[in-house]
């Protein structure tokens, strides 16, 4: 399929055509609570993180007529657009705050009554799902921050959230795009940065924040939708008291221990369990001021959505001395295990390791190596965790390890597809060497230096959830990448050189590819609109949307 | 041909991901691994900061330690809030003058030139930390030169390709200690943070240690040349001529061969023991 040429017809078209029709509303809360057909209503679809969607208008035996409906490429300029934030006027200039090797969406838009929403740094946007025109530009002026990506918005009602790198919440009206108000949640000048989505449960905005720059405290809050006050905050290492604060020396340590929230968190309603997956442990690779298991870093937590206290946790990586962070989506599904039907959480962690959890109590069904380049664990412990091979932790000399801190997968959605009963994820095997730079006995920031000397490949993968086994590869030029599989017997995702695939879900075998101006940055979605199935993609500074040729 | 070298350096740095295992920063898939605050974070008054870390050392040291890290009885500054906070002096002037009495820290009477660089050295400190890429690897150099040549022509069966007195002559020299480890494991180059070669070959470099690609098509007509872009959907190379040649693909049409003549170094990745690669580098550097 030539898109390229595509794109100047349909730019055309675009111009000539006639305003669009749009009806825009709230959102309405039920539709968070099963998966989207109709909608995309947030970052993950729905709270399960599976980016699985029933619809199948778009199937194996039709994909190959899919076709471009729209692009829309997004302007950055201020000109015509809404402008908040706290820092100067000068912040505004070349696009406002400039991200990270060049504007790329890593955002899951909201699609919600044909209008999708999405925030890229410093950046909102609301656009006509039927069309890709634009309906409205927010702006932030920046006070800094790393401007290293922007997962999207949540949305509660009429209100939108998003989460700026500078470190506000910014809410604003879903209609007109004006703010409503915006609220500060850490400190840029401590290196903090936020990416997150917010997660909207009830009424509560949960968001998370980043940065492991500096030796600072990490946490999880909720806020108010309607006045953005606070309403509970969860650190991510335990203060003295707490269970956990057993696993650092000191009370120091562990309040310098990093562990920062900063992937969109997944939520069971029934069980009223939210899954949180935390970041790496500070000083990031120079662990001897925290000798312990430094919980709850590199772990998966699940807590109470209303209160923010602990229920259960799993450490994928105790004692973390990578940058393997736990911040991949924990996808939660029902299956069978041992003939019984269990509640399940899946998780291709940074590390390496494939954890299959029983998600009402965190206890462990399956820990197994999804690469086969690891060389950095002894074994797994009787919890399910891995003991790790303290000669593989950085020495002055250096040692070579696989993975990198890149990881084995990073944030990017995996998909799980109920109907092959396979749990998809882009992978990579790479290998570096580390060096430990920081000999001193109270370390600071990261106290190491990688450098990467190869690796032996990337692949898409598709996992056998009950046995951790590997059922298919197929070779990429990309390692971690975002995915949706479908009841239409589809699996979306792309091959690193700009390439759009729909895979087939039970082989790998690609069926059908557009190629793109850009690789996609994050994880296709679907939804039907006015009896179509559309199939969006964000792939650098555009947005693309796919359907069926008439 | 300025144009055709640009091409020819992102494909390679395509392929070279490929079997690096890494990801493109160009597909925006970076975890929170930046390498370096935006814009390239401030600039200081070297001349400043070295007058700020004599007047820490003198006056501050005794508590906070003399790089500020902390002390017997003084916090670590670089983890304080107060000093981050801190905008060329201002925030700390004011704290200095009151201290805190409470516990134990007394006030210092010191000018707003002495503050601002006191500062300037604080700062200074917190940015070499968030620098990572600054980060200055210490001496790497604790092989066995001996054990390592014993590798080179036994174990590890080096001696096949490479031999000190050809290839490797005077290698010792070429490179810094760390470009030769990096290099023994993976001579193609090595990338910055967490990734594998983030290049392609330079002018002027061999491209003997890049793969090359045959496409062979149903006629039986084949091409070799260098693989610019490899997918499951196209084939681009440029053969020996210059000319470059693109290809589309159907399943196994046509018939797609990559030979990397770094295989042996591919497959030693899961193989290597850490001794063997101090040991190697210990060796290699006597190469001079």
């Amino acid at each position: 399929m030539k898109i390229k040429n595509y794109f100047l017809a349909s730019g055309l078209a675009l111009l000539l055509a006639p305003s669009a029709i749009f009806a825009q509303g709230p959102l309405d809360p039920s539709l968070l609570l099963k998966p989207a057909t109709d909608a995309w209503p947030t970052y993950h679809g729905d709270y399960s993180g599976r980016h699985y969607s029933t619809l199948k208008e778009i199937n194996a035996s039709n994909v190959k007529g899919l076709t471009l409906a729209w692009v829309h490429r997004v302007n950055l300029g201020s000109a015509g657009a809404i402008v908040g934030g706290e820092g100067p006027d000068s912040a505004l200039a070349g696009g406002a705050g400039m991200e990270f090797g060049g504007p790329s969406i890593k955002a899951m838009p909201l699609m919600v009554n044909g209008v999708l929403y999405f925030a890229m740094p410093d950046h909102a946007f609301a656009v006509d799902a039927r069309t890709g025109r634009q309906i409205w530009h927010y702006v932030w002026k920046t006070r800094g921050g790393i401007h290293i990506g922007n997962r999207g918005m949540g949305m509660y009602g009429d209100y939108l959230f998003f989460e700026t790198p500078d470190n506000y919440v910014v809410s604003l009206d879903a209609r007109t795009g004006k703010e409503r108000w915006h609220k500060l949640i850490a400190d840029v000048k401590q290196e903090y940065f936020s990416t997150p989505a917010p997660l909207i449960i009830g009424n509560h905005v949960i968001i998370g924040m980043g940065g492991d720059s500096l030796d600072v405290p990490g946490w999880l809050e909720s806020r108010d939708p309607e006045t953005g006050e606070i309403q509970w905050k969860w650190y991510t290492t335990p203060r003295k008291g707490e269970p956990g604060f057993e696993t650092w020396p000191d009370e120091y340590s562990a309040a310098h221990g990093g562990g920062m929230p900063w992937q969109p968190p997944t939520y069971d309603p029934e069980l009223k369990l939210l899954y949180v997956p935390t970041g790496n442990p500070n000083p990031v690779m120079a662990g001897q001021s925290r000798n312990g298991d430094n919980l709850w870093t590199a772990s998966i937590v699940a807590l109470n959505p209303d209160t923010g206290k602990l229920v259960w946790y799993f450490q994928c990586s105790p004692h973390d001395t990578h940058d393997w962070d736990a911040t991949q989506v924990p996808v939660l599904f029902d299956g069978q295990i041992d003939g019984r039907p269990r509640k399940l959480l899946a998780q291709a962690c940074r590390n390496g390791l494939f954890f299959l959890l029983d998600r009402t109590n965190g206890k462990n069904l399956l820990s197994k190596p999804f690469v086969e380049s690891l060389n950095w664990y002894k074994g797994i412990d009787e919890k399910g965790q891995p003991v790790r091979d303290p000669e593989k932790d950085p020495q002055i000399a250096g040692v070579l390890v696989s993975p990198t801190s890149d990881g084995a997968t990073n944030w990017p959605a995996p998909s799980f597809n109920p109907d092959t009963g396979l749990f998809y994820v882009g992978t990579s095997q790479s290998y570096a060497m580390f060096y430990l730079t920081d000999l001193d006995l109270r370390p600071q920031g990261w106290g190491a230096a990688e450098r990467g000397v190869g690796g032996v490949g990337n692949y898409l993968r598709a996992i056998d959830y009950k046995t951790g086994k590997i059922v298919w590869k197929h070779s990429t030029l990309i390692g971690a990448q975002g995915l949706l599989s479908t009841a239409g017997g589809l699996l979306f995702g792309s091959d690193g050189a700009d390439n759009f695939v729909a895979y087939d879900p039970l082989s790998g075998k690609p069926l059908w590819h557009a190629g793109l101006t850009a690789n996609p940055s994050n994880a296709p979605e679907t939804y039907m609109l006015d009896g179509r199935q559309y199939v969006v993609v964000g792939a650098g500074d555009s947005l693309y949307a796919f359907m069926l040729q008439k | 041909m300025k144009g055709m070298k640009v091409i020819v350096i992102v494909a390679f740095f395509m392929w070279a991901t490929t079997l690096a295992g890494a990801k493109q920063p160009a597909a925006g898939n970076p975890g929170n691994n930046p390498v370096a605050p935006q814009g390239g974070g401030p600039r200081f008054d070297q001349a400043a900061v070295e007058r700020g870390q004599q007047l820490f050392v003198a006056q501050c040291g005794f508590c906070h330690g003399s790089n500020a890290t902390g002390g017997q009885s003084g916090p670590d500054l670089i983890r304080s809030v107060l000093v981050m906070d801190d905008e060329n002096g201002k925030q700390l002037g004011e704290f200095l003058k009151v201290g805190r009495p409470d516990k134990g820290m007394p006030k210092f009477d010191l000018s707003q030139e002495q503050t601002k660089d006191i500062s300037a050295f604080l700062h200074q400190r917190i940015t070499a930390v968030v620098n990572r890429g600054g980060y200055k690897i210490l001496n790497i150099l604790v092989g066995d030169a001996k054990a390592g040549e014993a590798f080179f022509n036994g174990a590890g069966k080096c001696n096949t390709c490479h031999s000190p007195t050809g290839d490797l002559q005077g290698i010792g020299a070429k490179y810094d200690p760390v470009t030769l480890q990096g290099r023994i494991v993976m001579p193609r180059g090595r990338g910055g943070f967490g990734g594998g070669p983030r290049r392609g070959p330079v002018e002027g470099q061999a491209l003997r240690s890049f793969p090359t690609v045959t496409v062979t098509l149903p006629s039986g007509q084949s091409f070799t040349g260098l693989p610019l872009r490899v997918t499951d959907f196209d084939v681009v190379l440029r053969d020996d001529s210059g000319v470059l040649r693109s290809f589309t693909r159907d399943g196994d049409t046509p018939k797609v061969e990559v030979k990397d003549p770094l295989q042996a170094h591919v497959d030693m990745l899961a193989i290597w023991k850490d001794s063997d690669i101090h040991n190697m580098t210990a060796y290699l550097v006597t190469l001079k």
